[in-house]
């Protein structure tokens, strides 16, 4: 199926006028150079320098053209400047050939006539010439390293990176810069490895060593420090758009979150091939079936904000259901496209990429690989044999099942008729009564030990003599009596347990009623399910009614109120109150028990006894099966891309069955067209955008071609793109500026062969670096001359090249949001090391129940479980820490490939005034030293402590002088705001 | 063109982020090779704007849950006509909860005011002696109608998180008046934020020095970090640790020749210890005169509530945001953004009646209507009206059919925005709706919130083609890729 259109619509309203020679060749030659390459930018909607390709009026109006001279008319001078200089237009794509030039310039000088009836227009929709012709489609080519003779390279030139670099330097008549000093090269490296500072014993140590390869060591152990995989976690999580809530409306926990992101940490620590890093996050678990990084890696896709309201709320079948499911897959195709590939395919969401080759056809084909995967709690193992075993389990009783299906059938096909009879009336005297009020249930739970309790209170303390437990009733998933009752439970009375059931499973009384005797004078009545009842993938708790008589057997529990960790409130048939309306289900005696003798014995005649043995032999094993499969050690949760889950509200898992994907003209759900095979992006016109996903190929096939062709050597976007990244991340910048945009919006490269080596290098490895090492490619940058320079400015090239693009100097650059918050914490001799695990909140947290509140005003900084490293903090999508954002964090809500830095009133505020600082200004001034040590002392540790150096005699001077009038407390908050504090040169 | 975003944090390091369209037309300059003929003011503010501006500045009243076009503007004879009748939209309709009962009339009477006798109920009856300066615009189409994408719509302009707010272009564009506030203030709810909360009014994008500054007059500290809290710091150790601060970063700086930001750093202390003695200044209303007090209905000081929503209550607060927006505005703040309603908790204190219109519409509105004619009065009388815009808006409407007995489900296919101010023209109801509220008359021309846009960075002298800031590969825009400025309101 191929979509297909005209590249742009004609529009030629009205009779033909008398045709001239100029019309004629305005017709047949002008236009359609026009069509091409002018009308996408010079349209009605869209008149870039004010000038349309509308209509002759728009067309004059401009003033690009005069008539009958087309040498006065600007607009030849654009499209054909002469002398060899760059046309100025088009913009975008190659320069007009010298005939279409003189065919416009005919036109203008045989006075440019454009007769009223034509019209141009830009269809957006409309397919384009795919045009391949650009750096980053092109397969990388490893140039060679350029060599030269000349002293200064000679002398400079210690790695491959800074022969590249002199090279552009020599050819712009730039100079590089010496080398920074050793306490500027390791508080800098130190900084762009870890996000820490070294320690003043570190610094001195180094400055102390002076054996050749003291830095490379020093890059070494930097490398080999966990402090390492959490710093550059940071920086891969702000691409990724990781938070800890879901963003939107509500804007609820995803408590589940944080495993990807100790994931991402981990596998940096590790040094994972970065091949495999990408494969665990697209398809980990197709590809690394039973490895626990394959399921926590697809954290990946589940990263970015999510919808409740449109999910949850709206169902698929409605337009906004349309909607809400169609950008979840857009922010899934996005997040890998930009992150992984550099290329902007959202823009191919309702058009065609109005810039780069790639069409909505290739868009939607990309959807589709997502198709049937939501964003969900996925359960992983951490141990191989356990995951194995859990499948081997649910492949029997899958078989079990199947088998006592097939014996149903085969009673149902023997008995016909007239069994079918007999089982409605079992059914009718089930119903006899069964009144509508069945009683509570709870929220379902993914694990059966998730603990639940409903509680029954009473105004005042009560003697309570015995408790009657009455079961549910409920025909779903063919549960009928004891629905939800719990497997394990015990019974509380004020907070002691009289009756404890969680050692073993407790028989399912069906529709008896459990008795429990208690003699206990109390007020609070509670039940606690240790191991719920399975209901359909999913586990609950549930009962019909709760009795509680005193010693005159009066049933007390009408006058108690209701209250549970949770509750489905379904009225009429579920809700809290129903456990004390009197109202439970009760099989009407002796006609429903004969009945059902009736039927087995009739069974039994009618497939003989052997039949009905293996029918009850293969209960017995499912029941087995069941039981092993739910000792299993649980598995933990990630919140992650899956295709099962509990259902909620009319959020349901696929199953692993793609949904339909089609082709959305102007990304209308409301006008769907033809369903989309799953599909790649072709990288020139060789390449089809079909060629890897085989059609039919089913959920996990997908993702796993994707996968692979990822991360395929013959992608050229992959391995530039990551290590552009890298590059970004150590001097502020990338060879590309955009590093989510390598397409022909996106910014220029300062050293395109340099870019090239570098992928290369990356990918297929070299005598010093292991093919997809991160590792080695940061000590490959961070020990180069160039990388080692220092930040200081000089006139001259200044002057050349204002902003550094070629490198004469390392940039200076101030700490992110996160590296000052940890550096503060770090020096104030609070900072906890500890690694992973749930994040620890900076807000107080209110009203859970609906749409949490996140309120930062109200959290005390105090406590010490906030005293870990920025990366484990909880992140809240939409209500963003005030303190990090004033400091440029990245937004979770958008993909955040480079931060902004800027200086502003409200940071110089928040870091004078925010009660992080002040907790900190007197815990770093506890840290100094006590009120009877020597000043000098004291502050030459403070200056260490931020700083790495001591003060000099002026800084000793002024800073002591405020120590007296102010204390050391004051003089802490202060140095906090220190520039040198602040910035890394 | 290329935008480096280096260079773009190096031009932003200034302060509030003046700068601004000075950065887009510098950014955009030098690929002409132009930069350094630019003219600049003291701020490094370059003053070319598009066109002519109209406008300076801009107040955003927001009705978060969405507030019922029906029952407040959009007078709807047919509804009182036809009322409990089974409705009956002529072709399938798909309601956010199913709430399509019968037609059902609004429960607030209306009637005519001014010269230009527009109908308006009695609950915005408020409004009233200001319908002449005011333009409504009847036919706004939603794209949702799910809150947080239509908030976010409303809000940035696009329907899902990551864009930034039409406070923040505003500020981006035009840089502030006056260096020592906030360029962009906003106003949330008292009881909470709406959907989305902050991410209505970020940056995104663009530097955060556009975002929105939240102020919460009811807290300890109405602007974070403000002042130090707790005892540490007193007038004298911060105002010497001020000096003692500068005279260390001016010598780092000194050592660092050619770093602007070290520089510009310096002046961040200096305009952040200005802002403490501005903006306390302009949050307080004690100076204000009882007359205006009243006007704005901040007579009960002190005055202790009921917990059911209650008229007094709502005029209180409202009333206190539109005072304080209009002392904001007076001392040179470009945009203000006002929130009425919080999220949807429990019990409800948003515009979103699906159980109850009365309920809670009649308080909402009975405090915004007396709150906004007062910031419209107020700053009539000051003159500032001239070049001040208005805007009235909110997620969506609601349907003319019942929900329950006494609710509306939404309707995102037609609703209400007003326009006040700065050029607006007075008066004056575009864009009918259809007879029932249900649609626009005209299905194929309805307004959408990008033309309302469009129209704002018009009056204030902005091309809404024109400014624009490139982000992963797209020259983005506050109107995407649509937008028309609607000459017939101004």
């Amino acid at each position: 199926m191929r979509y297909s259109r005209l590249i742009f619509l004609l529009l030629l309203v009205a009779l033909a006028d008398r045709a001239t020679a100029n019309d004629d060749l305005f017709r047949d030659q002008v236009v359609p150079i026009f069509q091409t390459h002018c009308v996408r930018c010079h349209n009605r909607s869209e008149s870039k320098g004010d000038f349309s390709l509308e209509n002759a009026r728009s067309f004059f109006e401009g003033g690009y053209v005069e008539p009958g001279d087309a040498s006065a008319s600007m607009l030849v001078e654009l499209i054909a400047p002469g002398d060899g200089n760059k046309a100025e237009m088009p913009k975008t794509g190659p320069a007009l050939s010298e005939q279409q030039v003189n065919s416009i310039k005919r036109w203008i000088d045989g006075g440019a006539k454009w007769p009223d009836d034509i019209s141009l227009k830009f269809d957006p929709d409309a397919k384009p010439e795919p045009n391949y012709n650009w750096w980053s489609l092109q397969p990388i080519q490893r140039p060679d390293v350029p060599q030269s003779n000349e002293e200064s390279a000679v002398k400079w030139i210690r790695t491959p990176i800074d022969a590249f670099v002199w090279r552009k330097l020599a050819e712009n008549g730039l100079t590089y810069s010496a080398e920074g000093d050793k306490r500027t090269l390791i508080r800098r490296v130190s900084y762009d490895l870890t996000g820490l500072p070294p320690t003043f014993t570190d610094i001195v140590d180094f400055q102390n060593d002076d054996s050749p390869d003291a830095y490379e060591n020093l890059v070494d152990r930097l490398l080999a420090s966990p402090r390492y995989g959490e710093h550059w976690a940071r920086h891969w999580l702000d691409v990724v758009k990781y938070a800890d809530t879901c963003g939107y409306d509500k804007d609820k926990l995803r408590p589940n979150a944080w495993p990807y992101r100790d994931y991402v940490i981990r596998s940096l620590n590790d040094d994972k091939p970065y091949k495999q890093f990408v494969q665990e996050q697209i398809a980990g678990d197709v590809l690394f079936p039973g490895e626990p990084d394959g399921i926590l890696g697809l954290g990946f896709i589940a990263a970015g904000p999510w919808d409740f309201i449109g999910h949850v709320e709206v169902p698929e079948s409605k337009i906004d259901g349309k909607v809400a499911r169609n950008l979840d897959r857009d922010d899934m195709v996005s997040n890998t496209f930009n992150t992984f590939c550099s290329v902007t395919i959202q823009c191919a969401r309702c058009h065609n990429h109005k810039f780069d080759p790639f069409t909505q056809q290739h868009y939607y084909g990309l959807q589709a690989v997502f198709a049937a995967v939501d964003r969900a709690d996925r359960v992983y193992d951490e141990d191989p044999l356990v995951v194995a075993r859990r499948n081997q389990l649910k492949q029997e009783i899958d078989g079990f099942q199947f088998q006592l299906d097939e014996i149903v059938k085969q009673v149902a096909v023997a008995g016909g008729e007239d069994l079918k009879q007999l089982e409605r009336q079992i059914e009718e005297s089930k119903q006899l009564n069964k009144q509508p009020e069945f009683g509570y249930h709870s929220q379902v739970a993914a694990r059966a030990d998730a603990e639940k309790w409903v509680e029954l209170s009473f105004a005042e303390s009560t003697p309570f003599q015995r408790i009657v437990l009455r079961p549910c009733h409920d025909e779903f998933n063919g549960i009928g009596a004891g629905f939800g009752f719990p497997v394990r439970f015990r019974v509380e009375i004020d907070g002691v347990t009289v009756f404890d059931k969680t050692d073993v499973d407790f028989p399912n009384p069906r529709l008896s009623p459990v008795t429990i005797p208690v003699s206990v004078t109390g007020s609070k009545i509670r039940i606690v399910a240790t191991k719920l009842a399975e209901r359909s993938n999913d586990f609950h708790l549930a009962l019909a009614e709760i009795q509680v008589f005193n010693n005159q057997d009066a049933n007390l529990a009408g006058g108690a109120s209701v209250t549970a960790l949770d509750t489905i409130e379904a009225p009429i048939r579920w809700r809290k109150s129903n456990l004390i309306d009197g109202i439970w289900f009760e099989s009407n005696g002796s006609n429903l028990a004969s009945l059902e003798q009736q039927r087995s014995e009739w069974v039994e005649r009618l497939v003989g006894q052997q039949t009905v043995a293996r029918q009850a032999d293969l209960q017995r094993q499912l029941a087995a099966a069941r039981m092993e499969l739910g000792k299993l050690p649980m598995g933990k949760l990630v919140y992650a891309a899956a295709t099962e889950f509990p259902p909620e509200g009319n959020f349901k898992p696929t199953l692993g069955t793609p949904r339909d994907v089609r082709f959305l003209a102007r990304g209308d759900v409301t006008n769907p067209g033809e369903e989309v095979e799953p599909g790649l992006l072709p990288f020139s016109h060789e390449d089809s955008a079909d060629f890897v996903v085989p059609t039919g190929s089913n959920e996990s096939g997908r993702r796993a071609a994707l996968a692979r062709w990822l991360t395929s050597d013959s992608n050229p976007m992959t391995w530039r793109s990551i290590v552009n990244r890298v590059w970004h991340y150590h001097f502020g910048r990338g060879i590309v500026n955009t590093p989510n945009d390598f397409g022909r919006m996106g910014g220029e490269r300062s050293h395109p062969e340099l870019l090239d080596w570098l992928a290369s290098e990356f990918r297929d490895g070299s005598e010093s670096a292991r093919p997809g090492s991160l590792k080695d490619l940061h000590r490959l940058i961070v020990t180069s001359s160039v990388y080692r320079q220092s930040s200081n400015h000089s006139g001259v090239c200044f002057q050349k090249d204002s902003s550094n693009r070629l490198l004469w100097k390392m940039n200076r650059r101030r700490l992110s949001a996160e590296e000052i918050r940890d550096s503060i914490l770090l020096a104030s001799g609070t900072l906890d090391l500890e690694m992973g695990g749930p994040g620890y909140y900076l807000f107080a947290l209110e009203k859970t129940e609906h749409s949490p509140h996140y309120e930062y005003h109200k959290f005390d900084h105090l406590d010490p479980g906030s005293y870990r490293r920025s990366i484990y903090r909880f992140v809240v999508r939409s209500q963003p820490d005030p303190f990090m954002t004033t400091l440029d964090c990245a937004d979770s809500s958008q993909s955040t490939p480079a931060r902004n830095e800027t200086q502003t009133p409200l940071q110089s505020l928040t870091m004078l005034n925010s009660d992080f600082n002040l907790v900190m200004a007197r815990k770093f001034a506890q840290r100094i030293g006590l009120d009877d040590e020597l000043p000098q002392a004291k502050l030459n540790l403070a200056m260490q402590l931020l700083v790495g150096r001591r003060p000099d005699e002026s800084e000793q001077r002024l800073m002591l002088r405020y120590v007296d009038d102010y204390g050391w407390e004051n003089l802490a908050r202060i140095m906090f705001n220190l520039s040198e504090f602040v910035f890394v040169d | 063109m290329t935008i480096d975003p280096q260079r773009r944090s190096f031009l932003l390091n200034s302060a509030w982020g003046f700068g601004s369209l000075a950065l887009s037309s510098m950014l955009a300059s030098e690929d002409a090779g132009l930069s350094a003929s630019l003219g600049t003011d003291s701020n490094g503010l370059i003053k070319v704007l598009h066109n002519p501006p109209r406008a300076k500045r801009v107040v955003q009243l927001f009705m978060a849950g969405a507030a019922s076009h029906i029952d407040l503007f959009d007078h709807k004879p047919a509804l009182e006509k036809h009322h409990g009748e089974q409705s009956d939209f002529g072709e399938k309709v798909e309601a956010f909860q199913n709430g399509l009962g019968p037609w059902m009339k609004s429960p607030f009477k209306f009637q005519p005011y001014g010269k230009s006798g527009k109908m308006l109920s009695d609950a915005v009856a408020d409004l009233g002696d200001c319908v002449d300066d005011i333009a409504f615009i009847h036919n706004m189409a939603g794209k949702t109608g799910v809150h947080s994408q239509a908030t976010y719509l409303q809000a940035t302009g696009f329907q899902r998180p990551g864009f930034p707010g039409m406070g923040a272009w505003v500020s981006y564009a035009l840089g502030s008046e006056n260096e020592n506030l906030p360029t962009f203030v906003v106003l949330p709810d008292h009881r909470g934020f709406a959907s989305n909360g902050p991410k209505n009014w970020g940056s995104a994008f663009l530097p955060t020095s556009c975002q929105g500054t939240a102020i919460f007059p009811q807290r300890e500290q109405p602007i974070r970090d403000l002042f130090a809290r707790g005892d540490l710091v007193t007038p004298e150790s911060h105002s010497a640790g001020l000096n003692l601060l500068d005279q260390l970063n001016r010598s780092f700086a000194a050592a660092r020749p050619g770093d602007e930001r070290l520089e510009s750093r310096l002046r961040t202390y200096e305009l952040a210890a200005r802002m403490q003695l501005s903006a306390p200044e302009a949050l307080d209303l004690s100076h204000e005169p009882k007359h205006v007090l009243d006007m704005y209905g901040l007579d009960r000081s002190g005055a202790q509530y009921p917990d059911t929503i209650n008229v007094p209550e709502e005029i209180e607060y409202f009333g206190r945001k539109c005072l304080m927006a209009r002392r904001l505005l007076e001392r040179g703040v470009r945009f203000v953004q006002i929130w009425s309603g919080n999220d949807n908790s429990f019990p409800r204190r948003n515009w979103d009646s699906h159980e109850d219109l009365k309920r809670e519409h009649g308080p909402l509105a009975r405090g915004m209507a007396r709150g906004a004619a007062a910031l419209i009065k107020d700053l009539k009388q000051r003159g500032l009206l001239d070049d001040t815009i208005i805007l009235w808006t909110t997620e969506f409407g609601r349907m003319p059919s019942t929900q329950g007995s006494t609710g509306r489900d939404h309707n995102p296919h037609v609703f209400t925005n007003w326009l006040c101010g700065g050029g607006v023209r007075g008066g004056i109801s575009h864009g009918p709706s259809d007879h029932w509220g249900f649609k626009p008359l005209d299905r194929d021309n309805p307004t959408q919130v990008y033309d309302v846009h469009a129209t704002i960075l018009y009056l204030l002298g902005l091309d809404h083609l024109k400014l624009t800031v490139r982000h992963d590969g797209i020259d983005r825009r506050l109107t995407d890729v649509h937008g028309h400025v609607i000459q017939e309101i101004i």
